[in-house]
């Protein structure tokens, strides 16, 4: 169940920006939780689909947050082969979600349109 | 002679060609329409100036006060990756346009370094100045540095310093400066092994805050007009005054670097002139009365004093030249010497004795002054030399002395200050760079 939710983390669901009021904040934090990949420890950034774009991005992340990216993903991967979940009170918080790769991954993606746009001149 | 660099003029392979030279009768006037020139300062400490020669291309550049003297021990090396890392994404452009943006104009951008200075060139076409000053200025006021384009310039590092190791001539005028200096100028062009990779993001900003301010810069255009010039000046802005460098402290010393071949190249100097002084026009005409290479291609170098003695002290094939370097501060001038045999060194130094002890005659006087007048008249004909020689002279005296103020102070040179500067060579304390077959080269002290 948690895997299905996790690939709906895919791009597009990561760009998309909602207004912030009252109603949407109570409806985001039950629609995280009910993601589940925060049982595992993970934040959203860690289970996004891998492209060519995510890779660069990736590739550019300072050394620390890349090295908390993979422990997490490590984590996880052992905590899926012995089929357990992390205790209540280690599951990743709404709140405590840094998208960390989204700067990086919207100038890998502008700078790749930017080429688009030269190369079709 | 401000921004007569002997070191630039110094032919990297003395075994090659140096350009032709012509004898000037003195009836050739070399003019710049000096209501074409401008010079001027900003109320931000930037000094700009311009040449309005009517030409199709433009060509502007911009001189910082960051060559690799202004390193300290922490960074060493960072002009270095500076240079490589000129092209890379800045605030405004990322490397990507900045590239095909140039290249769309037909525009080229190019960065130098020296000890002193890096200078940033653009030629471009006059009417597309404007689009590809946005460029320069990017370059020179906002660069981004971002660590993985960083990491991705390492192989270009190893790449030039495996260039300059092959070169012995290269290797004897690094290893030259930083035995005859404490600090400053002992700094080498490149960076040396145990901080490649290791300069990081912050040694780069902290290098580009403190030496890349409006007070250090001077911005030089040819082919452009002063009004258009002084616009893009008031672009450059910066409240930071950057930190005093240390003057740079000769202190005399010996390197040598045992490799194979069969040749030793040998430099050998003293302490020289600040660059601009009449002194150092003075070591000028030294430099070219003593010789620096076969005026004409193939030939014996007759009019060199050193190759004539050094010819009656040995067979086998050597080339000696003069060599001089000026810096803001202080300067180097000596001689430069490949050869096989060991009693060529000696030969050399015999020869600026000589001269020193008065042995030139007028004839070989005015003909070291007219090659002078002429190589600085001829540097002044290509738009890269004149671009340079303006910079510098603008950038160090905040002023431009016109080539016939320069001829005329090297007119006055007489045989006496001459004979005073090789006296100077003769007595005061010598370094010397060996690079080669070193099992038969004396030491500096036995010379």
């Amino acid at each position: 169940m948690y895997n299905l939710f996790a690939f709906c983390a895919t791009r597009k669901t990561v760009c998309r920006r909602a207004a912030t009021s009252r109603l949407m904040v109570g409806f985001r934090k039950w629609y995280y939780n009910a993601c589940g990949f925060n049982r595992l420890g993970l934040m959203r950034d860690d289970t996004i689909n891998e492209d060519s774009d995510v890779k660069e991005a990736i590739r550019r992340l300072p050394e620390q947050v890349y090295n908390d990216r993979m422990f997490r993903l490590k984590r996880a991967l052992d905590l899926s082969m012995k089929q357990q979940i992390l205790p209540k009170d280690q599951w990743t918080k709404h709140e405590e979600d840094v998208h960390y790769l989204e700067p990086y991954l919207e100038e890998v993606v502008h700078e790749r349109k930017e080429k688009e746009e030269w190369a079709k001149k | 002679m401000t921004g007569f660099r002997g070191f630039t003029h110094l032919s990297v392979s003395p075994l090659s060609l140096s350009p032709h030279c012509f004898l000037l009768s003195s009836n050739v006037v070399f003019k710049i329409h000096t209501n074409l020139l401008g010079v001027s300062k900003l109320p931000s400490g930037l000094l700009v100036a311009s040449l309005e020669n009517y030409s199709p291309v433009s060509k502007i550049g911009v001189f910082v006060k960051a060559g690799s003297r202004y390193e300290t021990a922490e960074n060493l090396g960072v002009t270095h990756i500076l240079r490589l890392a000129s092209n890379l994404t800045t605030k405004g452009a990322s490397a990507f346009r900045i590239c095909r943006g140039l290249e769309a104009v037909g525009a080229s951008l190019s960065v130098t370094s020296s000890r002193e200075h890096m200078v940033y060139s653009l030629d471009c076409l006059r009417d597309d100045f404007e689009g590809a000053m946005e460029y320069l200025i990017n370059v020179t006021t906002a660069p981004d540095f971002r660590p993985w384009e960083l990491s991705d310039l390492l192989p270009r590092v190893k790449i030039d310093k495996a260039v300059a190791d092959q070169s012995p001539q290269i290797g004897v005028l690094e290893k030259l400066h930083e035995a005859a200096y404490k600090n400053a100028l002992s700094n080498s062009l490149y960076c040396p092994d145990h901080m490649v990779g290791k300069i990081s993001v912050d040694h780069l900003q902290q290098f580009f805050a403190n030496n890349y301010t409006s007070a250090r810069m001077a911005l030089v255009g040819l082919g452009v007009s002063h009004a258009a010039v002084m616009k893009v000046g008031e672009q450059f802005f910066s409240t930071h005054t950057g930190f005093g460098a240390p003057g740079a402290v000769y202190r005399g010393g010996e390197l040598r670097v045992q490799s194979g071949g069969g040749l030793v190249h040998a430099l050998l100097a003293c302490e020289g002139a600040v660059a601009g002084s009449a002194e150092a026009n003075a070591f000028s005409v030294l430099q070219r009365l003593l010789g620096v290479g076969p005026h004409v291609k193939r030939g014996s170098n007759i009019t060199s004093k050193l190759s004539q003695c050094i010819a009656k002290a040995t067979t086998q094939p050597f080339d000696a030249t003069a060599f001089s370097a000026t810096y803001s501060d202080s300067g180097l001038f000596g001689v430069y010497v490949i050869s096989q045999a060991d009693s060529v060194i000696n030969a050399a130094m015999a020869q600026v004795t000589a001269v020193a002890e008065g042995s030139l005659t007028a004839d070989d006087l005015t003909r070291a002054k007219t090659q002078l007048m002429a190589d600085y008249l001829m540097s002044l004909e290509s738009s890269e030399g004149l671009l340079e020689e303006l910079g510098v002279q603008v950038l160090s005296s905040g002023a431009y002395s016109s080539p016939q103020t320069v001829t005329q102070s090297i007119d006055a040179v007489t045989s006496s200050d001459v004979v005073k500067a090789a006296k100077k060579f003769d007595e005061s304390k010598k370094t010397m760079s060996c690079y080669g077959h070193l099992a038969n080269t004396p030491f500096v002290d036995e010379l």
